[in-house]
């Protein structure tokens, strides 16, 4: 737990100190795909407790979400449907289910 | 669960990932922020607002530095004739009031109430009985000043005033009264259409200054004998 916060912590600072900015109009696709890097890390840990880890899904559920919810996103912009709340509530509902199973199990143990 | 190692190290680059994604999103929307219409203009606005209150004061030293030095230039009459200073006096208070009288059915009701050709003409009759200082309702008239029809209102100074009208003249309080009283004079005239005129001599009244910055931007003043 404590390794993947200080990576975390890293890579804020490197990503905040490269001075990289998005522009206004991709800043949506990038939300969306930050959102979808949460879901899978919280995905994971979540696995890690209920001991199914596996590598190659987590790794590849990671990227894929995100780019996956990118597509979605950018597709739905280019047909103007907002599928930009579809993947934010797809996503925000599992974040939460996660985190609350995992409050679950930190508080049994 | 696979061996510990290998889900340490995905899960660090995960969350390294995230978390460069995540900075780099704190970052843009901070800078987009920064440039979006509504801080521009916000910034846009205390600039201005800055620079304004600079001119504002530096203005008021102008002013001040002005107040010192032209002050003593000036002739007496020269600060009465140009309004620079309220001035008092003996003199007369003319109040004009429309007329009450009811229009007939056929004639012009425009007949019945006071016009800017009126006051023009009262105005007339008390500078030439000597009048040295006037206001209308609290104006002071100096060379600039007009009197112009605006609508239903009259126009002294670029400021509307309605009746009843009061004009303030300094000067002699007989003369300026027997002028406007005499045969055939303004009273008697207008007094025709039920428009009140009341003459009332005072002994002391107080004129204010005239209250605009009379800049001058065509006219250029000439020393005496310096061009034909």
């Amino acid at each position: 737990m404590i390794f993947a916060i200080i990576s975390l912590v890293a890579g804020a600072l490197v990503g905040y100190f490269c001075n990289i900015t998005i522009p206004v109009e991709y800043s949506k696709l990038f939300s969306v795909a930050l959102l979808a890097g949460f879901d899978a890390v919280f995905g994971g840990l979540k696995a890690i407790s209920l001991r199914t880890f596996d590598n190659v899904n987590f790794l590849s559920g990671f990227f894929a979400n995100a780019l996956l919810a990118v597509l979605l996103v950018y597709v739905g912009d280019n047909l103007s449907i907002d599928l930009y709340y579809v993947a934010l509530l797809a996503f925000g509902l599992r974040i939460f289910k996660n985190l609350s199973y995992l409050r679950h199990w930190l508080i049994k143990k | 669960m696979l061996s510990f190692k290998h889900c340490k190290i995905s899960i660090i680059l995960a969350c390294f990932i995230l978390g460069f994604m995540l900075a780099v999103q704190f970052h843009s929307t901070q800078n987009s922020l920064k440039y979006s219409t509504q801080y521009q203009r916000m910034s846009d606005l205390s600039q201005r607002l800055l620079e304004t209150e600079r001119e504002r004061d530096a203005l008021k030293e102008q002013i001040k530095d002005h107040a010192i030095t032209a002050a003593p230039a000036l002739s007496k009459a020269e600060i009465i004739e140009s309004g620079a200073s309220a001035v008092k006096g003996p003199g007369v208070v003319v109040t004009v009031v429309d007329s009450d009288k009811k229009a007939l059915a056929d004639e012009n009701v425009n007949l019945y109430v006071v016009h800017d050709e009126d006051m023009l003409r009262i105005v007339n009759e008390l500078r030439a009985a000597g009048a040295e200082a006037i206001s209308i309702n609290g104006q002071r008239m100096v060379a600039t000043t007009e009197i112009r029809c605006a609508g239903p209102t009259i126009s002294v100074n670029n400021e509307r005033s309605a009746p009843p009208f009061e004009i303030k003249a300094i000067g002699d309080a007989e003369t300026m009264e027997n002028a406007l009283k005499m045969r055939g004079g303004v009273i008697e005239t207008l007094g025709v259409w039920g428009i009140k005129i009341n003459v009332e001599k005072k002994g002391y009244i107080t004129i204010p200054a005239y209250n605009r910055i009379s800049s001058f931007k065509y006219a250029v003043a000439v020393k005496k004998g310096e061009d034909k």
